[in-house]
This record gives structure tokens, C-alpha cells and sequence, in this order.
């Protein structure tokens, strides 16, 4: 435990001095404050450009449909580029051996990465979200959402999902491009799963695709619950997945 | 007592046999010259001994334990220093020490003194900036603290002073020196006038397989060479000595150089006196009388052959 907390301790350090959290805190606050910016304005916008479009009034739900599209993609891929050498820096650079060396347990290195990487990305996710929350109650009541919790969550969900990715393939490739890849890979793969509606509510890229569906009951819950299940299985076995084979690699 | 044992090791990877049964010990409190040239098998014999490569077959046994592949015991009593270490470039050298030291489960209190003392010990005490700003022998000798700070009973150090300037070299070997009383000490080196300078014991290795093995002494006495030689004060003396009639059956060379003549033979006991009582009987004194040693560089070549 010593040396996980120590071990932790060293992981925050070199996101701090390396500027990652700073960069991922100010990507996520301007995420959060341009959704409801944008989904207030893009109607004005719009007409100033003259072009009669005839929109209806914004609402709250604009504002988080926003949000879905923003984290969901250009946030998620901030993220994946932020944590993509989680694994794969220490191992190109072979810094990983004096501590190795020194006894700790090399479980402890990947659980230890994964948990500050996960801590990371729910402030940021939070942070996003709440200024996205403060900014859409200055503009409109809060109404019309339902399945709150299951709509934000399984987002998140999906970030971790992705994180346990880059972990297994820094710890597969020993480099930074091939975490990147497998990521591109997987995300390749889902979205020609994404192609068959009979195979939609088992992809977990659901979670990160069709949130307002979930948020605005367009959709029964039901849909998603298969999907959420995978998600949470694929990342418990992707992170097992890394335990062992990096309890099996050569250093 | 030895603290390393290696019996009948081999390492294999892909087509190219990387250790070829390997076997040998390492002595309670010597300093262990490892040499072999670059690919010789060094790295990997290192790397097996710390569990970081798992061996294809033989044991390895460190205070008569026995080493296995991935998180092993025998690694709390090794330090280690890689070839070329790699640290974390944004903490700050006593940082590192501190993540090490609470990594092996000391506590604060003997973390901050034995850092101090280690940093002392290396040079590095009063710097403060990131180790991403250090040089190469900073950096060295930073490896070198963090290989001591649980205070291993066997201290590996790979290639310490291969890339690094004369003074770097001299510092890094003077540390060596240091540590000798607390801890044994196996480097690998291919420069051969650093293992002369500081080694008690050596092995060297070539493609694998161990061809010389032993203290400096034994192994400069079983290759001792029998040549001698002789320098005058004058070239008066000198060309006299060479062409004296009691002297002519010995085969000699002059030096180009200096006043000196080296002479080969095959009883060098016998022929030493014979020459002294010459050079006696004729006042020709000499400045300079030497056995000559075989070099270390000599003995590796031959070796190798």
C-alpha cells in the first residue's frame, strides 16, 4: 500500500510538471462554458448570417446536447492524446527498471496508473460538467431530462473504458503510437459495429454517442443497460489483461 | 562465502545464443571486474541476475538464494545500476530518492538521512535542479545513490564509466572504491585500464562463454610472461652489455626510444643473474631493471584468441 501510495504520488507529480492537468483543465473549461454559449447563440448566429432557418427557441437540452458532442468526441480524443503514453513513456524510456529493480510489485505500477489517470479524467469530466450545469441555469430552467444519472455516468464509463485501452497497449507495443492505435483500432471496430441496429445496444460506443437519446427518454433505458454491462466487463478484463501480461514481459 | 553464483546458464534470443553456459562465483567484499567486448552478453547476464529476462536454463543464486524471473526476493538484496539509467527528468534527485525509498518500505526518517548521506557520498548534495538538466555523469552517480540506498549486499553496475569523460570516470571509480567496505561489487566494463585500476576479481566473457576467471594476481601469474628489461645510462653501457661475449646467446631487442634492451627467455630466474653478474663484473649499472608484467590488455586479446 506504501508503495502505491508513493508510487501515485509520483504519477501526479509528472502530470502536474509535465502540464498535463493544466491542459486538461483548460480544455475541459472551455468546453464547459462554449455549450451552453453555443447552444444559446447558434440561432442568432445564424440569422445575422441571413439565413432564415426558422429554429426553435433553445433549451436547457440544447445546452447538454452540446456537451455530449463536445466530451463525447473532441474531449475524449484530448483525453486519449493526454493519457496515450501511460504505459508505453516509461517503458520506451526504460525508467520503469530502476524502480522495478527496486521491488515493486508490477501490478502496482499499472493499478497505480490507472487509478491517478481515472481520478484525472472524472475531475476533468466533472469540471466540465458543472460549469456546463452553472452556465445552462444562468440561461434556462432545468427541464425535460430524465435518466440523469445513467446519461452522465455511462460517458465517464466510456472514458474509462478507453483508458484501460491505453494501458494495455502501451504495455503490448511499448510505445505511444500503438496505445494510440489500439485505440483507433477498437473505435474503428465499433463503429462498423455501429452499422447494424440489431448489434447497437450491445456497443459500448453507445455510451458516448447516444447520450441524449438516454437523457430525453427517446429511447427505453433498456437499450443501453446491454451495453453499459459490456463496457464494465471489457474494462475489468482489459485491466486484468494488463496485470498479466505485463507480470510476463521482459523489461 | 560467495554472494553470486551462475551455474550453467544460457540465455537464448532468436537465433543468436546470447549466454552459453555460463558459470561462475562472485566473492563476499570484492570488487568484480565483469569485461567482455560490446554484445559480448554482459547486459543480459546482469538482466538475468535481477529477473528481469527469465533464463532458458542453469540457476542463479544471490546469498544463496535462488533468483527467479519477475518479481523476485534476491532483488531487495541487489542495487542496481543500468548502463545508461533513466530517471524521472521533472523530480529533483532527493525526490527520487524519496519515491525509491518509499517504494522498498523504509521510512521517512532513514529516507532523508541515508539520502543525504548517499548524495554526499556521490557529489550531488547541494544540487537542486531537475534531473532532466543533469549531465551524464550526474546522472551516473545519481544511479549510483539510488542503486545504494537500501543498502544491497550486492551492488551490479553496468557499463558505469563506458560513456563518460576522464573526470567522470575518475569520479565514478573513486565512489566504487568508497562503497567497497559495505557492499560487493560487480561492474561490466570493456575498458580494460578501469578494471586494473580498482578490481580484485575478474571474469571475462566473450560470445557468451566465460574464458578468464579469477583475482588480477593469479591470472597475471599464470600468464606470466618471461621478459625482462634492462636500462642503462648511457648508450656506451648499452652497446656494450649487447655485444658482450657472455651475453651472446641471449636473444635481445634494443629500444628505439631510450637506453632500454628487453631480453626473452626461457629460464628467466637463471638469465636474471647471469645478466646482473655482467653487468657487475663490467660497472655497467643499470637505472632501470623490470620483469615485465603482461598488461591486462594483453591477457584479454590473448584470451579472445
Amino acid at each position: 500500500m506504501k508503495a502505491f501510495v508513493a508510487f501515485s504520488k509520483k504519477e501526479f507529480i509528472e502530470y502536474l510538471r509535465t502540464y498535463k492537468i493544466m491542459i486538461l483543465g483548460v480544455v475541459f473549461l472551455l468546453f464547459g462554458m462554449m455549450n451552453p454559449v453555443l447552444a444559446k447563440f447558434t440561432p442568432e448566429i445564424i440569422k445575422a448570417a441571413g439565413i432564415d432557418l426558422n429554429l426553435p427557441e433553445p433549451s436547457a437540452l440544447d445546452s447538454w446536447a452540446q456537451f455530449f458532442k463536445n466530451v463525447g468526441q473532441m474531449g475524449m480524443l484530448v483525453m486519449v492524446v493526454i493519457f496515450s503514453g501511460i504505459m508505453a513513456n516509461e517503458l520506451a524510456k526504460g525508467t520503469l527498471i530502476n524502480i522495478l529493480t527496486k521491488g515493486l510489485k508490477r501490478r502496482t505500477v499499472i493499478l497505480s496508473k490507472f487509478f491517478v489517470a481515472s481520478i484525472l479524467w472524472t475531475l476533468s469530466y466533472l469540471f466540465c460538467l458543472l460549469i456546463t450545469y452553472f452556465y445552462t441555469l444562468v440561461f434556462w430552467k432545468m427541464s425535460g431530462m430524465h435518466n440523469v444519472f445513467l446519461s452522465f455516468i455511462s460517458m465517464w464509463l466510456y472514458g474509462e473504458f478507453l483508458i484501460t485501452t491505453l494501458i494495455l497497449g502501451g504495455v503490448l507495443f511499448k510505445n505511444n503510437i500503438g496505445s494510440l492505435l489500439l485505440v483507433g483500432g477498437l473505435t474503428v471496430i465499433m463503429t462498423i459495429i455501429s452499422i447494424f441496429p440489431q448489434l447497437q445496444k450491445y456497443n459500448p460506443m453507445t455510451l458516448s454517442s447516444d447520450n441524449m437519446s438516454m437523457l430525453t427518454a427517446t429511447k427505453e433505458l433498456s437499450a443501453f443497460i446491454p451495453a453499459l454491462i459490456i463496457c464494465c466487463i471489457l474494462t475489468v478484463l482489459l485491466l486484468i489483461g494488463s496485470i498479466i501480461l505485463f507480470d510476463r514481459k521482459q523489461v | 562465502m560467495d554472494i553470486l553464483q551462475i551455474h550453467h546458464l544460457s540465455k537464448r534470443f532468436g537465433s543468436t545464443q546470447a549466454i552459453d553456459d555460463l558459470s561462475f562465483n562472485v566473492p563476499e567484499g570484492c570488487i568484480f571486474g565483469f569485461i567482455g567486448q560490446n554484445g559480448a552478453g554482459k547486459t543480459t547476464t546482469m538482466k538475468l541476475v535481477l529477473g528481469l529476462l527469465k533464463a532458458d536454463q542453469g540457476s542463479i543464486l544471490v546469498n544463496s538464494e535462488k533468483v527467479s524471473f519477475g518479481e523476485t526476493k534476491t532483488n531487495q538484496m541487489i542495487g542496481y545500476l543500468p548502463d545508461v539509467p533513466e530517471f524521472y527528468n521533472y523530480l529533483r534527485p532527493k525526490e527520487y530518492l524519496k519515491l525509491c525509498g518509499e517504494i522498498t518500505g523504509l521510512d521517512k526518517v532513514t529516507i532523508e538521512q541515508r539520502s543525504n548521506e548517499l548524495l554526499t557520498l556521490v557529489g550531488l548534495q547541494n544540487v537542486k535542479k531537475k534531473i532532466g538538466a543533469f549531465s551524464r555523469g550526474m546522472k551516473q552517480r545519481l544511479g549510483i545513490a539510488q542503486a545504494l540506498l537500501n543498502e544491497p549486499k550486492l551492488l551490479i553496475c553496468d557499463e558505469p564509466t563506458s560513456a563518460l569523460d576522464p573526470i567522470g570516470r575518475k569520479e565514478i571509480l573513486d565512489i566504487l572504491q568508497r562503497v567497497k567496505d559495505r557492499t560487493t561489487v560487480i561492474f561490466s566494463t570493456h575498458i580494460l585500464s578501469d578494471v586494473e585500476r580498482i578490481c580484485d576479481r575478474v571474469a571475462v566473457i566473450n560470445q557468451g562463454k566465460l574464458i578468464l576467471n579469477g583475482t588480477l594476481a593469479e591470472i597475471k601469474a599464470k600468464h606470466k610472461s618471461n621478459t625482462f628489461s634492462v636500462e642503462f645510462s648511457s648508450s656506451d653501457d648499452k652497446t656494450a652489455f649487447m655485444s658482450s661475449p657472455d651475453l651472446k646467446q641471449l636473444s635481445m631487442n634494443q629500444h628505439e626510444s631510450n637506453l632500454g634492451v628487453t631480453i626473452h627467455c626461457d629460464d628467466i630466474d637463471k638469465t636474471e643473474a647471469l645478466c646482473m653478474e655482467v653487468m657487475v663484473r663490467n660497472n655497467w649499472m643499470p637505472t632501470k631493471f623490470e620483469i615485465n608484467e603482461p598488461t591486462i590488455e594483453s591477457l584479454f586479446l590473448e584470451a579472445l584468441r
